[in-house]
């Protein structure tokens, strides 16, 4: 289901969390709304699922307008960042409760809790309860509670955040494919730029209460609307070198690292290098600026020693000092 | 003897001197009961040695109306008991949950609490005139009213303290699942807190139980007599039936003993709950 922020505002006391907030999300997206903590992103979504009022604007979803309708009319899934499971019923309980409280035969709850049992394979798990579970597991349960109904869209905030780095990495890529295979809206929220580079088809960069960028993750990586963008996203971040007027920014792996000097080339002091595997990042010092540049795994260089780098000139950004905006050539 | 043992040891010599003290008066009360009245008064007391009798029960109970009395205090303390907890509870997540304007979570709160800070003879004159004008006197619904009003704030500061430690996710998880606030709080919340109801539960019941003064001075006829109005009003200008006193009073210690011993489990979480995150 469609699903639009209309110039939507909250504020908790005196102090602004979201402000005039506008987003047209289609049917069947996998939006993400990604931001530091306390950009107003898990407001957005409580909002949304009409845990928090509106202060103003309008929320619509499928068109209708929902400001005031309660949660429990709104149709909506949610995954909390620490699950939510109830911990007084079974893993089985859990997952039914949506068609319990909906009134759902029994028998027809049984088959309905068992398909999604199977597809998130956690049928073993049924009859325990959620203190039994690891915390991979409780994942899967509130998962399977989210999606064992047809909701109009799927909220979820932080839902890996609470997982290891290798549990996390496969999560995403299942939670893609269900997305996928399910084809229901979906609005994710977190502040691990690579999970929204990987999960969204579009992302909702967000900054003190206000939306930077709204966009699909190619172009908010190739062309970020403002610094703030620029240096959320990409892993290391951007480089930035203040001019007067102008910040240049240039990201690590459009800088060229050279060991001997060649025409064109800025000479730059090693400050320290880290072999990551299958790649190297260099550290580097230009003057007072300092630098961080992508080298290929079997680079080597000591530190404090001279080398010499080279730029992609078309991959250069340019931010206006004043308003940290993007200039586009 | 190890140094365990001997460890253990201690702990149980330093449990007798509490366990003397607290358990004196029930040994008394106990023999008391069980004693014909020669060895009531007799000196030095047999203190084990002496031939039990169950004249007193017999005279207590079937002679007398103790019987009526302990109906009544079970009927009192039974409903007052579940008013109580259903009103506050619902009064506790209400001041839990919702926010209210004005800061009236705080000063309701506050307001409930105080209704308990003054002494309770304080309110027995009026109320005795309210329940005259109500027709109530004698009647076990007003004890029944008085004791709710009086247990209402114990049930609304514990049960708010539950509530207040109970993760709002779950209930935020209940709504979006689509269930009703309602119906959220009796599937989810409900039964997450029942260790802190069911404590709350006793404390409720053994004050009704044990309340004297309201009951002495609204019910004066056997229709609504309680057990404690009972018992004390053996103590007369020509005698003190200490025997049938003492057997009405080992019978009201039962219900209570009872009720805690089952609920045992439920009280010692209850009563620690929140104090360790688990």
């Amino acid at each position: 289901m469609a699903i639009e922020f209309r110039n939507v505002s909250k504020d908790f006391g005196g102090t602004r969390v979201v402000d005039d907030l506008s987003l047209e999300i289609d049917d069947g997206e996998f939006v993400v709304l990604l931001g530091p903590s306390g950009c107003g992103k898990t407001t957005t979504l409580r909002m949304l699922a009409g845990l928090e009022t509106v202060s103003s604007g309008d929320i619509l979803i499928g068109g209708e307008r929902v400001n005031d309708v309660p949660t429990q009319h709104r149709d909506l899934a949610m995954v909390f960042q620490s699950y939510a499971l109830y911990p007084h019923m079974t893993i089985a309980e859990n997952i039914g409760y949506p068609l319990r409280v909906r009134k759902l035969d029994k028998a027809e709850r049984i088959v309905r809790v068992n398909r999604v049992a199977a597809m998130l394979e956690i049928e073993s798990l049924l009859d325990r309860k959620p203190r039994q579970l690891s915390g991979g597991e409780r994942q899967r349960v509130a998962l399977a509670r989210a999606i064992v109904r047809e909701p109009r869209a799927y909220l979820m905030d932080e839902p890996l955040s609470n997982l290891d780095a290798r549990l996390r990495m496969q999560m995403r890529g299942e939670l893609k494919r269900l997305q996928h295979q399910l084809g229901t809206t979906t609005i994710y929220v977190t502040h691990d730029q690579a999970e929204a580079m990987t999960l969204a088809s579009r992302v909702a960069v967000m900054k003190k209460g206000r939306l930077q960028q709204f966009d699909t993750p190619m172009n908010i990586y190739n062309q970020p609307a403002n610094r703030f963008v620029a240096e959320f996203v990409g892993s290391p971040s951007m480089n930035f070198i203040e001019e007067s007027h102008v910040t240049i920014g240039i990201r690590p792996e459009h800088i060229h690292v050279l060991t001997e000097p060649q025409d064109g080339a800025i000479p730059a002091t090693v400050y320290v290098t880290e072999l990551m595997g299958n790649e190297t990042f260099v550290f580097l010092s230009v003057g007072e600026d300092r630098l961080i540049a992508r080298a290929p795994a079997d680079f080597r260089a000591e530190v404090e020693s001279r080398v010499w780098i080279t730029m992609d000139r078309d991959k250069l950004h340019f931010f206006n000092a004043d308003d940290a905006d993007e200039i586009r050539i | 003897m190890s140094h365990k043992k001997a460890q253990k040891l201690l702990r149980y010599l330093l449990l007798i001197p509490p366990l003397l003290f607290a358990l004196a008066p029930v040994y008394w009360m106990l023999t008391i009961s069980l004693k014909s009245e020669v060895d009531q008064f007799a000196t030095p007391p047999p203190w084990f040695g002496f031939t039990p009798t169950l004249n007193h029960f017999y005279d207590a109970f079937v002679t007398r109306s103790f019987g009526d009395y302990l109906l009544n205090s079970a009927i009192v303390a039974v409903a007052s008991t579940a008013c109580a907890l259903v009103i506050g509870t619902l009064a506790a997540y209400a001041l839990a949950r919702f926010q209210l304007p004005w800061r009236l979570n705080r000063h309701l709160s506050l307001w409930i609490l105080s209704t308990r800070m003054f002494p309770a003879i304080v309110t027995v004159v009026p109320l005795f005139l309210m329940m005259r004008d109500l027709r109530l006197l004698n009647t076990r619904a007003s004890l029944i009213i008085v004791y709710t009003a009086f247990n209402l704030p114990f049930v609304v500061w514990m049960m708010r303290g539950f509530f207040v430690e109970l993760p709002r996710d779950l209930e935020e998880a209940a709504l979006v699942d689509g269930d009703s606030r309602l119906g959220a709080l009796f599937r989810v919340v409900l039964p997450l807190v029942a260790p802190g109801l069911a404590a709350t539960a006793v404390f409720c019941l053994i004050v009704s139980w044990n309340e004297f003064l309201f009951a002495l001075v609204l019910t004066q006829t056997d229709a609504a007599m309680t057990l404690p109005v009972g018992i004390a009003g053996r103590v007369t200008q020509f005698e003190i039936k200490w025997g049938v006193m003492s057997a009405a009073a080992t019978v009201a210690i039962v219900p209570i003993l009872v009720f805690a011993l089952a609920l045992q489990k439920y009280l010692v979480r209850g009563l620690s709950m929140g104090a360790v995150k688990g």
